[in-house]
C-alpha cells in the first residue's frame, strides 16, 4: 500500500487500553488474586560474596500458616543463563551479590511469610568482595565462578580471571593510523549502575493444575522464554508449563531476559506452589528489587582517536570494563554491544577496542533500554567533542566532516542503506539555535549523535481471526507495557482490514495460544509483531476477498474494504458487509485466519543486498550550571530522529521522550550506589533519586522523514534510540558553559562541583 | 489486633475491619479489593497510591488505614460517572499520556485535585502539584499536555 493511500498509520488513535487503565480497572500482574492464594517472600543474600556452609529451616517450618520452605536442595540441580550458564534458582553453596535468593517460603499472609523468613538460619562463611571489573580480572582478585571457563579467545596463560565475555573490534590497522595522526586524544570516561525502576514490581503467581501442568503468571517482557526456563530449572516436561502474562507496568528492558531479570522469581514462586499444593504469588519490595533484580550496567571506557588536522578520523583505539554482576545475565550481549559502539557510527577506517564483560559481586546486567549503548555513546559523544575542542573545530562541523554515506560501512555494520545523520544534526543545530542564541553566563549548548540497531534477531509470527461481526482478535508474542500491541498493532490491523481501531483486540500473552516470540525487547515490537500482523491482515483479506468475490460475482483482485464494507473498487454499491462474509465463513472454511510471520533470514537478506536502514539521531541542549552549588539546569532540549515512519505518532513521540528521561535522568542524578564491601546504600525510592516533573524539560521532538526502515511501511524501532545521546548531550553542555569536562556519571551537583573546583573554576 | 474502619469512599458508607498496621492502600487493594490505587515503592515516594482524603491528595501507602475513620476518600475508581470519563481521564487518553499506565491513577488524582482548586494552573502549579508522581515511560511531556487540556476542558475553553 503506498503511503498517500494510508488511512491510519501516522496518526495518534486512543490506546488500546486506555479506559482501563485510566479508570483503575485491575489489568497489571499485581492485581491478581488467585482462589486461596498463599504469599511468597524471598530470603536473600546479606553477603555480595560467601559460602553457604548450612541453612535451617526446621523454625521456619514451624510457624503457623507457613506452607512450604524451599532452598536449593529442593529444586533439580540445574543451571541457567543466557551465554555462561552459571545461576541456579537457588544460591546453591555459594552467594554472589547481596540479594541473591537463597531461600523462599509460602504463608498464609506477608506478615507470616516475613517472619518465617527471619527464622531461616544461613550460616555464611564471608568471601573477599571485588566490585571494580578493572580489579576483578587482576589474578589475585577473589573468584567468583570456579567452574566457568575464560572465553575461548582469552589465552589461558593471560593471567586474567572473572571474564565472561570478550569481544574484540579490529578494522584496518588501528597502531599504525594513529601513529600518523595530527592528533591522538586519549580519554577514560565511566558510567554507574542504574535500576529502570519500572514502577510495578515484579510479580510472580504459580498454580498446579489438577492435570499436573503448572501454570505461571508473570509480569516479564519475555513470557517465552520464562517458560523455556521455568521448565527446565523445575525439571518439567515443557508443555506442562503455561505462563500467562499479566500487564506490565512498565519494564525498559529491566523484565526482558527470561527468568534473569527478576532472579528467578517465577520458578521460585512454581517451586514453592509445587512444594505447598496451593496456588502462590510474590510480590517483589521496591527496595528487594533495587538490590535484586537486572540493571543498566556500570561500564569504564578507554577510548583514544587519531585525527587530521581538517578533522578526518584516521584510527580509534579503545577497552570496554564492562559489569555483568554476580552471574553472566545479559552482560555478555551488553558488553559486546558497548564495545562495538563504542567504534562509534562515523567513518572509522582503522580500529581496534577490546571488551571485557566482568563477573564482579553485584546485582546482574539485564537488556536494559538499549543495552550497552548509552554507556558507549557517553564516551563517544563526549570525546568527539573533546577532539573538536582540541581541534579547535566547531563540534557539529567536526561530527559532519566523519559522517557515512549510504554503501559506507561503520563499525559492526557492513553495510548502511541510507544514512540520516547527517540531516539530524543539521535539523538538531536549527532547533536549538546553534551558533545563534545568545548564551549567557554559566550557559552553554552541547549536542551529541547516536544510533541503534535495526533487523537482525528473532522472527515471531501474527494470527488474526476475523469475528463474525467484523471485528478482530490479534495473537501476537509481545506483551502490552506502553508498546506496541496496544498502539501500532490495532492500527497496522485496521490499516489493512478497512475497520475501525477499535474494533481490533491484541491478546495478552498466553503460551499456551499466542505464536512464540523472544519478548518485547530490542526495539522489535513494531519490526516483528507489525510486520507479522501487517502480513497476518493481508492474509485474512485475501480469505474475505475471496468469499467476497463468490457474493459479489467480481474478481476477489477487484474489491476493496472500506468502513467495513467488502466492495467493488469504481462501484461502491455493489458490496457485502464484512461481517455478513465472515460469518458466512462459518459454513465454508469455519473463520477466517490470517497468519504472518517476520522472517529473519529474510530481514538478514534484505540486509546483506541493501544495508541496514538502522536509526539515527541528534540531541541538543542549553544548561545553566551554578558555579555555587555544581547545579545543572536543563533550559532547553531538543531530540531529532529518524524512526522511519511512524506508526502511531504519539507513541512514538512517547517513546523517544520518556527514553531520553530515563538517560536525562542517568545523567543528572540516577545511580545504584555501593559500598566497598558491595552494600547497595539507596536501594529504597526515598534514596533512589529519578527524574521528577520538576528536573524535567519539556523534550521537543522532531521526526525526520524520507529513510524508510526495514519494517511494516518503512517503521524503525523506537523504544531505545533516545536513551543513546542525553548523556554526553548534556555533558558536553556542560563543558560549553564551563570549560570542564567531566568524564564520570552522575553530572550531579557534587561531581560537578568537584569538576569546576579541580579546574579552580569554582 | 483488628479495628473497624467506618469511612466514605468514592460517596459510599464503607465499614470493615483491618489490622491495625495496614496501611489504606493495602485497606483499599486487599481488604475492600479495590485495585486501581497501585503499590509502587510504599514509602510515600512516587505517587502511585494517591487518593484524595478530605478533599487533598495523600499517599495512601504511607497512611493509615486507621486514619481513614469518618474520612472522605476519593479513589480512582470513583472519578467516572458511569460510562463518562472525568474530563482529567478523557485528557489522559486523548494526548498519549498512558503509556503502561501504571502511575495514571495516581496522576489523574493528583490532576484532579489540582484542577478542583484552579482551572489555569501555571507551570509552577503543575509542578508543585505533581512533582510527587513519578512516571517513568513519557518524560512528562504528554502528561504536561493533558493536564492543560483537561483544564481547557473542565473551564470550558476547549
Amino acid at each position: 500500500m503506498a503511503k498517500a493511500e494510508l488511512k491510519i498509520i501516522g496518526s495518534s488513535p486512543a490506546r488500546m487500553g486506555g479506559v482501563d487503565r485510566v479508570v483503575g480497572r485491575g489489568v497489571y500482574g499485581i492485581d491478581l488474586m488467585l482462589k486461596d492464594q498463599l504469599h511468597g517472600a524471598i530470603l536473600r543474600s546479606q553477603y555480595a560474596h560467601a559460602k553457604i556452609v548450612s541453612i535451617d529451616t526446621s523454625e521456619a517450618r514451624k510457624i503457623p500458616g507457613v506452607h512450604a520452605v524451599v532452598t536449593a536442595e529442593d529444586a533439580p540441580n540445574v543451571r541457567y543463563g543466557r551465554s555462561y550458564i552459571d545461576r541456579h534458582i537457588l544460591a546453591r553453596g555459594k552467594v554472589r551479590f547481596m540479594g541473591d535468593p537463597v531461600a523462599a517460603v509460602a504463608a498464609e499472609s506477608p506478615a507470616i511469610a516475613r517472619q518465617a523468613l527471619k527464622k531461616i538460619k544461613v550460616v555464611y562463611e564471608p568471601l573477599p568482595v571485588v566490585i571494580d571489573p578493572e580489579e576483578a580480572i587482576k589474578a589475585d582478585a577473589p573468584t567468583l565462578h570456579d567452574d566457568m571457563p575464560l572465553p575461548k579467545t582469552i589465552p589461558a596463560d593471560a593471567g586474567l580471571k572473572n571474564i565472561c565475555g570478550h569481544t574484540v573490534v579490529h578494522i584496518g590497522d588501528a597502531e599504525k593510523a594513529m601513529a600518523e595522526a595530527d592528533l591522538v586524544v586519549d580519554e577514560v570516561y565511566e558510567t554507574k549502575m542504574i535500576h529502570p525502576q519500572y514502577l510495578e514490581p515484579r510479580i510472580a503467581a504459580a498454580q498446579m493444575e489438577p492435570n499436573g501442568r503448572l501454570t505461571v503468571w508473570a509480569n516479564a517482557q519475555a513470557p517465552f522464554p520464562v517458560r523455556q526456563e521455568v521448565a527446565k530449572t523445575l525439571g518439567l516436561p515443557l508443555n506442562n508449563v503455561r505462563v500467562i502474562s499479566a500487564g506490565l507496568g512498565g519494564g525498559f528492558g529491566g523484565k526482558g531476559s527470561g527468568i534473569t531479570s527478576g532472579a528467578a522469581v517465577e520458578p521460585i514462586c512454581g517451586l514453592l506452589a509445587l512444594k505447598a499444593k496451593r496456588p502462590v504469588m510474590i510480590v517483589l519490595d521496591k527496595a528487594e528489587e533495587t538490590i535484586s533484580t537486572t540493571i543498566r550496567s556500570a561500564a569504564k571506557m578507554y577510548i583514544k582517536t587519531g585525527v587530521k588536522k581538517d578533522g578526518t578520523i584516521v584510527a580509534r583505539t579503545g577497552k570496554v570494563f564492562y559489569d555483568a554482576g554476580g552471574y553472566s545475565g545479559f552482560g555478555v550481549q551488553a558488553g559486546g554491544r558497548c564495545t562495538n559502539m563504542l567504534g562509534g557510527w562515523y567513518l572509522m577506517p582503522n580500529c581496534h577496542i577490546e571488551g571485557y564483560t566482568v563477573y564482579t559481586n553485584k546485582q546482574v546486567c539485564g537488556p536494559v533500554r538499549g543495552p550497552g549503548g548509552p554507556q558507549a555513546a557517553f564516551a563517544v559523544e563526549s570525546h568527539m567533542d573533546s577532539i573538536a575542542a582540541k581541534l579547535g573545530m566547531d563540534p557539529t562541523e567536526f561530527r559532519l566532516k566523519n559522517i557515512p554515506k549510504a554503501g559506507d560501512k561503520i563499525v559492526g555494520v557492513p553495510k548502511l542503506r541510507d544514512v540520516s545523520l547527517g540531516e539530524t544534526i543539521r535539523i538538531a543545530k536549527e532547533k536549538i539555535g546553534w551558533g545563534k542564541v545568545k548564551l549567557e553566563k554559566n550557559q552553554g549548548m552541547g549536542i551529541a549523535t547516536g544510533s541503534w540497531i535495526e533487523s537482525a534477531g528473532p522472527g515471531g509470527g501474527s494470527i488474526i481471526k476475523v469475528n463474525e461481526d467484523g471485528s478482530v482478535t490479534v495473537h501476537i508474542g509481545k506483551i502490552d507495557m506502553g508498546t506496541v500491541p496496544g498502539f501500532g498493532i490495532p492500527m497496522i490491523v485496521a490499516e489493512e482490514l478497512g475497520i475501525p481501531v477499535s474494533d481490533v483486540t491484541v491478546v495478552n500473552v498466553d503460551t499456551d495460544a499466542s505464536p512464540w516470540d523472544a519478548g518485547t525487547v530490542g526495539s522489535r515490537g513494531i519490526l516483528v509483531s507489525g510486520g507479522a500482523s501487517r502480513l497476518a491482515a493481508i492474509d485474512a483479506r485475501t480469505q474475505l476477498f475471496k468469499m467476497a468475490a463468490r457474493k459479489l460475482e467480481a474478481s476477489p483482485d477487484d474489491l476493496e474494504i472500506v468502513d467495513k464494507q467488502i466492495r467493488v473498487k469504481g462501484t461502491p454499491a455493489k458490496s457485502v458487509p464484512l461481517a455478513t462474509v465472515a460469518t458466512d465463513a462459518h459454513n465454508v472454511i469455519g473463520e477466517v485466519i490470517g497468519r504472518g510471520y517476520c522472517d529473519n533470514l529474510e530481514l538478514m537478506a534484505e540486509e546483506k543486498a541493501h544495508g541496514s536502514s538502522q536509526p539515527f539521531t541528534t540531541h541538543a541542549c542549553i544548561v545553566e550550571v551554578s558555579p555555587d552549588t555544581g547545579n545543572v539546569k536543563i533550559l532547553k532540549y531538543v531530540a531529532v530522529h529518524d524512526i522511519g515512519q511512524p506508526i502511531h505518532l504519539a507513541a512514538v513521540e512517547g517513546q523517544i521522550e520518556g527514553a531520553a528521561a530515563m538517560s536525562i535522568g542517568q545523567a543528572l542524578c540516577e545511580q545504584v550506589v555501593f559500598d566497598k564491601n558491595g552494600r547497595t546504600l539507596n536501594p529504597s525510592f526515598v534514596d533512589y533519586l529519578m527524574p521528577t516533573i520538576n528536573m524535567m524539560p519539556r523534550i521537543e521532538t522532531t521526526l525526520v522523514h524520507g529513510y524508510p526502515g526495514s519494517g511494516p511501511y518503512g517503521a524503525k524501532g523506537a523504544g531505545e534510540i533516545a536513551c543513546v545521546p542525553p548523556m554526553a548531550c548534556i555533558a558536553n553542555a556542560i563543558f560549553n558553559a564551563t570549560g570542564v569536562r567531566i568524564n564520570k556519571l552522575p553530572l550531579s551537583p557534587e561531581n560537578v562541583l568537584r569538576g569546576l573546583k579541580e579546574a579552580g573554576k569554582a | 489486633m483488628s479495628l473497624t474502619v467506618n469511612t466514605t469512599i468514592n460517596g459510599q458508607a464503607v465499614s470493615a475491619s483491618a489490622e491495625a498496621s495496614t496501611s489504606l492502600l493495602e485497606f483499599l487493594r486487599d481488604t475492600l479489593e479495590m485495585k486501581g490505587s497501585k503499590l509502587c515503592c510504599n514509602t510515600g515516594e512516587c505517587g502511585a497510591c494517591t487518593v484524595i482524603y478530605n478533599g487533598k491528595p495523600i499517599n495512601s501507602c504511607v497512611t493509615m488505614a486507621a486514619d481513614a475513620n469518618g474520612a472522605e476518600i476519593i479513589t480512582i475508581e470513583g472519578l467516572a460517572d458511569g460510562d463518562k470519563l472525568h474530563p482529567v481521564q478523557q485528557a489522559f487518553i486523548d494526548t498519549g499520556a498512558v503509556q503502561c499506565g501504571y502511575c495514571t491513577p495516581g496522576y489523574i488524582i493528583s490532576v484532579k485535585a489540582l484542577l478542583d482548586r484552579t482551572t489555569k494552573p501555571t507551570a509552577e502549579d503543575i509542578e508543585e502539584a505533581v512533582s510527587g508522581n513519578i512516571c517513568r515511560c513519557t518524560g512528562y511531556n504528554k502528561i504536561v499536555d493533558a493536564i492543560h487540556l483537561a483544564a481547557d476542558r473542565i473551564a470550558g475553553r476547549a
